[in-house]
């Protein structure tokens, strides 16, 4: 796992132009998997959700809303911070992963 | 009341169980917005971890949940979001790990993590094997047009007041929890230094405050860019393709 990363690290962080990657890449290069888990399946504490199998309309919605703030509640404090990472195509794409574990 | 209860229960039933805990659940300490804040205080976990002889090789284990942000590397991400790991004193890293887990360094992100750390002895050893590692060269610069010009102001203010405490080559001093500044990402380093100067990094160094206080932005813009084209001799990581961990000597 360590090694998926360090190249995902690698490919995206030469250069600032639009990345297109796909979500799972996404999962791991831009610190999801760090709270949420392997799979998306095992968070970090019982206080974050586990998100294999979220609607990705709902999860794509809470990723925004995180990012610009409207959402402020629980957690959402840790998350905020490295929300910068990602575009809103990228949130898209990664809903799309989240949304297709089984 | 219904946190009371979970603490007694699972203190009850499982005695060695580590209590997973959120952001929401980080204490505040008084910090440097307090009339009694004293810096470095010598006690608590702080103390209690610098009393202990690190082990490198428990280190990486226990450095691994770090890494998932910051790299196995210890790189961090040139972006500023996470700090250059490899190669810091330390001292410096207890303490920032400390004051996190005590809640005088704000980290709702880092907090969850800094918590899964058992004791001191978790502590030390992670810092020894951060400590260990060679410091990367390729960690995000200043950027522009402009970047000889800001490095050469830069430098020229860093030569009047930083260098006292961080040194001509950013190496800090261990023993006074003065941070290694070599290698450290250029955006870290800006965001770091406007945190301190505003009053918003709690667990900042009195001292430090008083003489960044009059800093302006573009003053600081120059001082990031001169410290990250710093290097320390014997202790940054070898040219070539991207190697992971290499050790340093």
């Amino acid at each position: 796992m360590n090694m998926k990363l360090i190249l995902a690290a690698l490919a995206a962080s030469s250069i600032a132009a639009p990345v297109f990657a796909d979500g799972k890449a996404l999962y791991l290069e831009k610190t999801c998997i760090a709270c949420h888990g392997k799979d998306a399946k095992k968070p970090l504490t019982p206080e974050y959700p586990k998100l294999a199998g979220q609607n990705a309309k709902y999860a794509e919605r809470q990723m925004l809303d995180i990012k610009s703030g409207a959402r402020a509640n629980g957690n959402s404090a840790a998350m905020k911070g490295v929300m910068h990472l990602v575009s809103d195509e990228e949130i898209k794409e990664l809903a799309k992963y989240l949304s297709e574990i089984k | 009341m219904r946190k009371i209860l979970t603490l007694a229960l699972s203190a009850a039933l499982l005695p060695a169980f580590v209590l997973a805990a959120g952001p929401r659940d980080a204490p505040k300490a008084a910090g440097i917005e307090s009339k009694d804040y004293q810096w470095a205080k010598m006690e608590g976990e702080l103390k209690e971890a610098l009393e202990k002889k690190g082990d490198v090789k428990r280190g990486k284990e226990t450095y691994e949940i770090c890494g998932a942000c910051h790299l196995p590397t210890g790189a961090g991400r040139p972006d500023g979001t996470f700090p250059q790991l490899a190669g810091q004193h330390t001292t410096v890293l207890i303490k920032q790990m400390a004051d996190i887990r005590m809640g005088l360094r704000d980290n709702p992100t880092m907090y969850p993590f800094a918590k899964e750390m058992t004791d001191p002895q978790d502590l030390a050893d992670t810092a020894a094997y951060i400590q260990s590692l060679c410091i990367p060269i390729d960690h995000g610069k200043y950027e522009g047009p402009d970047a000889a010009k800001q490095i050469a102001a830069g430098k020229e203010l860093y030569e009047k007041q930083c260098v006292e405490c961080h040194k001509a080559n950013g190496e800090g001093v261990k023993e006074k929890f003065y941070p290694v500044l070599a290698g450290q990402h250029y955006k870290y380093l800006l965001r770091q230094m406007t945190e301190i100067r505003d009053g918003h990094r709690r667990n900042a160094n009195p001292d430090m405050v008083k003489v960044i206080k009059p800093y302006t932005n573009d003053q600081l813009v120059a001082i990031s860019a001169y410290q990250a084209s710093l290097a320390m001799p014997g202790s940054m990581c070898k040219a070539g393709p991207a190697k992971a961990a290499a050790k340093k000597k």
